[in-house]
């Protein structure tokens, strides 16, 4: 199948755009198919951190919205272990005007403002909520320790 | 001084079509009087003919010599001198026109005073010709190979039938005359012979005296013929064609005055009779017979009566042609006394009229001014164009000359093959003798009417006769074709212009040739004395004239054909006309003139006008008339076929050794259209009006189509080469490739209230269809079965065309009609579905929802569509919220909204939204209105990138809940795509559907997509008038156009090859069909690729039939062999898998 022409499009002002801190490479044998990388946005616990993520195109690409997950093991409520990312735009609030550029920057948003009232890995909720502090250390650590530049 | 005698008799020498006339050459002579059978023959002749004309007196042999220029053999000038009746004046003229050779002593006029007065030179002779515009060159006519004339060895006379006649007493007595007594059967008043020429009064005052009398053995005058009889035999007699010996059958044995005497008569064909010389045919020029028509009606009315007797008498002898049945012929004969009655009528009524020459003898005759002859029906015009296309693929091939750099294709190569042999005048070997049309071959009879055995005559077993003009020969009258050119008549797109073109390298002149092979420098060539006032020799120069607008394209054809330096092109156009031509292309420049002068029919006109007012000084003019060019080829020939126009006779006046006509058309609408070209190309005889005239127009405006068009027919057989576009090559392919041919299926999904309208109909006719083959009845309901069938493929277009009243006509049967009573009930339930479907349809000025919204929707107009990116977006839709999008992402993202079970909200502003709140944007800019100049000045812009000017486009929206039905919506969005990428390309729709097609008309018309419509409903001018604009590619309108046809409309010739998108709205039950209606837009001429989109509702019946047409040819076609019950069978089966 064809590659629709607002992927092409959309390629192609990532790579002559690039957003500050974000980058999306499309995979040459799979063009619906993007290594993203996201910088830990500064004055969050992922400060200094560069996180890894996929991010691929469905078939009925902008009608549903991009499938996305972090592959850099991350510590946030609303992210769980296996990478998987609960974001209201990546769901029920996808509209095909939104593209992989503002997704990617909600993500990096996400980053910034963990939200544990709308948990997706209970435990880190439950301890963000109970101990703010210590999980934010956690997030520190975990990010040393994996998304270290 | 001329005096009119001489008018009266110089003109023969023209006016023989099929006697070889002598050239001004003596080489023929020394041949014959070398023999020594003809001079035997001579002097048999001599001695049998009335020879008291013979005068004695002075016949200076030396004056005669020294005007001749060549010493002549005593026999030549022996008969000469009889001919002449001693005078050598007459002896000169009768020798250098060549009639001398065939003239009788009988016709040499007794009134020699009236000839003394000539003053003719053959030096005048030759100015005569060149220099007074309208005389034709008398084209060379062959050296006749012949060396015995067959009308020296015929007997003087030869028995050829018998007939019984009934006669009348002028005296009583007894014994004068009783049963096998011979008499004698004679005129009356007997005429001195060419006394009925002298002038016209005197034959016309001797026309009434028909009266025949005979005598018996004694010489006594018995009695007289019948009217009836004497009428004809009187001519027969009076011109020398006939004698006429009687017997008497029966008599009263006492005579008494005005008794009944019944005589038998032996015809005898006499010698005079088959002697051309007795005979007057039509003079050659035109021009000229106006001036002398008084005298032409002479000679006509003397033609006429002979031709009217010989036929009467060969109907009373039963003698008929070889090669046609009796019935036939009779017919003929009838028509052809029919024809002479016809003209005899005319004749007296012409005869009331009083004609005065024009003063300058140039002008045309009045009654001609108009073109005339009667339009041929198009049906005619198609049966001749067929017969005149049986070309033959085995026609050899010839290769171009190298100069020549051009691919030929084969068929090309068979046109170069034959017009060289046109050109050379090669009579291919294998082809037979064909005897000219006009003529009928008789045997003679070997038996009397006694049985008894005739005497033969050596060599000759049969004569020949034209009836329709009274002549008789011994020659085989062969169909010659002295013409040295001929008429292209390929269709339109075959390459007559390459084809010429490598005529134009392949066949030179061979001076030309031979100066080139000899090596000779230009200096060795006789130079041209400075501004020669003759007509000079062009050997190196083909003359092209064609239209203004093709001058270009000639000019760059003739040089891609070409390897460079081999041929010199020049287009003699506006400034381009300063140069001499003359100097350029006479013989003693040949090496350097141009090759190919390609110049206007504007040109042409003008430098004729200008020759004229000089007084027809060809040659010091120096332009186009100054040069006799090897080779003219009028392109687009038709623009000549009004002979009476000014350019036709500009380009009559051209000299040429080979000539040429390029039309794909050579007749447009009249017989007479083909006249003017075989006149140009000096076609003998046809290129003689009055020949022309009495064989083909006369015939054709009485009715006698058939005749008419057979001779029209043997006219251009020998002398066109015509090739169409349909023509196969024997294995079947076309004689041009064509471009590819793509076909798509557009599977189309009908919208929900369509579905509806569409699964109600098929519930009912699978319910009908069931209960029909429960009770067994399914061929007895067959009709309403396919009526349903009907209907559902009809609401798979439109649901409105169910409701069409046109459409439930076609539903013959009567069980159907009941059956919509019965299921009255039901069909209200179909009438709101089809109520919903046909929601209202208002559009509403954007204007109204105020100016913020206006901007915002034409702000957003030349963004990217935000869902496909699509720049500018396809087809504008809005949201009730006002956010712009493709309509199709638009909708395809409420629909896919609908499908996960939610609410649709707008893809922007996440507002709820409902779907029948989208609105399209019609933007009416375009092809019809407002913008008017400004239009034209932006066209490009406006089409390429449609950009609004935002004070002028005016915007409408449209709720997009109303579309016509999902094909049309369908339609208007491939065309739209089209109309973005390609504003020119056009476009056809089919559809079986007339109805549907009026449906489409309004749909595409909001879209501002032009459309034109064609169907079995209209008038033949209508669909012409409509093929015609939707071909033409100058009318801007036209633009991107659409044509509408219904598939069964248009004949299979329909040519829509200016389209190169087809639409195939619904399918048809055989594909065949569809693909012939494909084959009008993809077929010869076409040059670009082909796309079809045929559309098929998802789901439906018609992807069955699509099924169907795959497993098999569906019905009809390959059901050729099944009975009407078997076909009946086989469409249930079919139906049951429609149903399924």
């Amino acid at each position: 199948m064809a590659l629709p022409k607002r992927i092409i499009k959309e390629t192609e002002r990532l790579m002559a755009e690039p957003v500050p801190g974000i980058s999306a490479v499309p995979h040459e044998d799979n063009l619906r198919y993007f290594d993203v990388t996201i910088d830990g946005p500064s004055q969050s616990p992922y400060e200094q951190g560069t996180f890894k993520l996929e991010l691929f195109l469905p078939d009925d690409y902008p009608m549903t919205p991009p499938k996305v997950r972090f592959l850099t093991k991350i510590y946030h409520p609303n992210i769980d272990k296996l990478g998987r990312i609960c974001l209201d735009v990546l769901k029920s609030n996808w509209s095909p005007a939104l593209q992989i550029r503002t997704i990617l920057l909600s993500i990096q948003a996400l980053l910034g403002a963990p939200n544990p009232d709308d948990p997706l890995a209970n435990d880190v909720a439950k301890r963000w909520k109970e101990d703010q502090n210590a999980a934010i250390q956690t997030a520190r650590d975990w990010t040393t320790q994996y998304a270290k530049k | 001084m001329m005096s009119y005698g001489d008018l009266e008799q110089r003109p023969a020498k023209k006016r023989r079509f099929f006697v070889e006339d002598s050239p001004e050459k003596d080489n023929t002579l020394s041949a014959e009087a070398s023999l020594p059978d003809e001079i035997n023959a001579l002097d048999q002749s001599a001695g049998n003919t009335a020879s008291g004309f013979v005068r004695e007196g002075e016949f200076d042999v030396s004056l005669l010599e020294s005007f001749v220029g060549e010493p002549l053999s005593l026999e030549t000038i022996e008969k000469l001198k009889d001919l002449s009746g001693n005078n050598v004046e007459r002896a000169i003229n009768l020798y250098l026109d060549g009639s001398w050779r065939t003239q009788d002593q009988t016709t040499a006029p007794t009134a020699s005073d009236e000839q003394s007065s000539i003053d003719v030179t053959p030096v005048q002779t030759k100015d005569d010709i060149s220099e007074e515009p309208g005389v034709s060159t008398p084209t060379p006519a062959p050296v006749p190979t012949r060396t015995i004339e067959p009308w020296i060895a015929m007997p003087n006379k030869r028995y050829i039938g018998a007939f019984g006649v009934t006669a009348w007493a002028t005296r009583s007595g007894s014994g004068l005359i009783s049963y096998g007594d011979e008499v004698k059967i004679e005129r009356t008043k007997p005429q001195g012979p060419g006394g009925s020429r002298k002038t016209g009064k005197l034959a016309r005052s001797a026309q009434k005296d028909v009266v025949v009398r005979f005598t018996n053995s004694r010489g006594e005058e018995i009695g007289r013929l019948e009217n009836d009889y004497a009428a004809w035999i009187s001519t027969l007699i009076d011109q020398k064609v006939c004698i006429f010996q009687g017997n008497c059958v029966y008599a009263p044995e006492r005579l008494r005055t005005s008794d009944n005497i019944y005589l038998q008569l032996r015809c005898f064909l006499l010698k005079t009779g088959f002697e051309s010389g007795n005979i007057t045919k039509p003079v050659e020029n035109n021009r000229k017979m106006n001036l002398f028509e008084a005298k032409e009606s002479v000679d006509e009315r003397n033609l006429r009566l002979r031709q009217v007797a010989l036929i009467k008498m060969f109907d009373e002898i039963k003698l008929h042609p070889l090669q046609s049945n009796d019935k036939n012929d009779k017919h003929k004969r009838e028509k052809l006394l029919k024809a002479a009655e016809a003209a005899e009528q005319n004749e007296k009524d012409k005869a009331n009229q009083t004609v005065k020459p024009s003063a300058d003898g140039t002008s045309s005759p009045p009654s001609e001014e108009n073109e005339e002859g009667e339009e041929l029906e198009q049906d005619q015009l198609d049966t001749l164009y067929k017969k005149a296309q049986s070309f033959d693929f085995d026609t050899p091939t010839a290769e171009p000359a190298n100069s020549f750099v051009m691919e030929l294709r084969k068929y090309q190569k068979q046109a170069l093959y034959w017009m060289m042999s046109k050109e050379k005048d090669e009579k291919s070997d294998h082809k037979e003798r064909v005897m000219h049309p006009l003529w009928e071959e008789y045997a003679w009879p070997t038996k009397d009417v006694d049985d008894k055995e005739l005497a033969e005559v050596v060599d000759q077993v049969n004569f020949y006769v034209n009836p329709y003009s009274g002549e008789m020969s011994l020659d085989f009258p062969l169909q010659e074709q002295n013409c040295l050119g001929g008429i292209l008549a390929d269709e339109m797109g075959l390459g007559k212009t390459i084809e010429m073109l490598s005529l134009i390298h392949s066949h030179k002149s061979d001076l030309v040739i031979s100066a080139a092979s000899a090596g000779l420098s230009v200096n060795n060539l006789p130079r041209l004395s400075k501004d020669s006032k003759a007509v000079e020799h062009a050997p190196a120069t083909t003359l092209v004239i064609a239209p203004m607008s093709l001058l270009a394209q000639w000019q760059s054809e003739a040089e891609k054909a070409s390897s460079p330096g081999t041929l010199n092109v020049m287009v003699y156009y506006g400034s381009e006309k300063s140069a001499n031509l003359q100097k350029l292309c006479c013989e003693a420049n040949a090496a350097t003139a141009p090759n190919v002068i390609i110049t206007s029919y504007g040109v042409v006109l003008s430098e004729f006008n200008q020759v004229a007012a000089q007084g027809g000084n060809r040659g010091s003019h120096g332009g186009l008339f100054s040069l006799e060019y090897f080779r003219i080829i009028l392109d687009e020939g038709h623009f000549i076929k009004n002979r009476q126009s000014k350019t036709a006779k500009a380009c009559y006046e051209l000299k040429a050794i080979h000539r040429w006509v390029l039309t794909g058309t050579p007749i447009v609408n009249r017989l007479e259209d083909l006249f003017s070209l075989v006149h140009f190309l000096r076609v003998e005889p046809w290129s003689n009006f009055s020949f022309w005239k009495t064989f083909i127009t006369v015939p054709f405006e009485s009715k006698d189509f058939i005749r008419a068009l057979d001779v029209v027919q043997t006219v251009l057989e020998p002398l066109v080469l015509r090739r169409t576009k349909d023509m196969k090559t024997p294995d079947g392919k076309a004689l041009v490739p064509l471009p590819p041919r793509t076909i798509e299926i557009d599977h189309i999904e009908l919208s929900k209230p369509e579905r509806d309208v569409y699964d109600w109909i098929f519930w009912r006719a699978k319910r009908s269809f069931a209960e029909n083959v429960e009770k067994g009845t399914v061929l007895k309901s067959y009709t309403t079965i396919f009526a349903q069938i009907l209907r559902l493929r009809q609401s798979c277009c439109h649901p409105s065309l169910i409701r069409n009243k046109a459409i439930a006509a076609e539903e013959e049967d009567a069980i159907a009609a009941a059956d919509l009573v019965n299921g009255f009930a039901d069909d209200m339930d179909l009438q709101s579905l089809i109520a919903r479907f046909e929601a209202d349809t208002d559009e509403q000025d954007a204007n109204k929802f105020g100016a913020h919204v206006l901007k915002q929707i034409q702000d957003e107009a030349d963004s990217e569509c935000p869902i496909c990116s699509e720049e500018p977006m396809m087809e504008q839709a809005v949201t009730g919220c006002w956010h712009s999008a493709c309509k199709k992402c638009l909708l395809d993202y409420i629909e896919h909204q609908k499908e996960k079970g939610e609410s649709p909200r707008c893809f922007n502003c996440r507002e709820p939204i409902n779907s029948r709140d989208i609105f399209q944007v019609v933007r009416h800019h375009g092809y019809n209105d407002v913008e008017g100049e400004e239009e034209e000045e932006e066209e490009v812009a406006l089409y390429d990138a449609p950009k609004p000017s935002s004070s002028t486009s005016r915007i409408s929206l449209r709720r997009i809940g109303s579309d016509p039905s999902a094909k049309i919506a369908a339609l208007t969005t491939y065309l739209k795509t089209l109309r973005s990428t390609n504003p020119h390309a056009k476009s056809v729709v089919f559809s079986q559907f007339t109805s549907f097609l009026e449906l489409i008309t309004p749909a595409l018309s909001r879209e501002s997509i032009p459309t034109l419509r064609f169907d079995g409903s209209m008038s033949q001018k209508a669909r012409a008038a409509v093929l015609e604009e939707f071909q033409s590619t100058t009318n801007k309108k036209n633009k991107g156009c659409v044509l509408l046809l219904s598939l069964r409309a248009g004949g299979v010739g329909l040519n829509l090859t200016s389209a190169e998108r087809v639409f195939m709205m619904d399918p048809w039950w055989s594909f065949a069909v569809e693909a012939q209606a494909i084959d009008r837009v993809h077929r010869m001429g076409q040059e670009r690729e082909v796309r079809v989109v045929r559309f098929i509702a998802k789901g439906s019946i018609e992807e069955k039939m699509l099924r169907i047409q795959e497993r098999k040819k569906f019905i009809a076609s390959s059901l050729g062999m099944m009975s009407d019950e078997e076909k009946k069978m086989q469409r249930i089966e079919d139906i049951k898998e429609l149903l399924s």
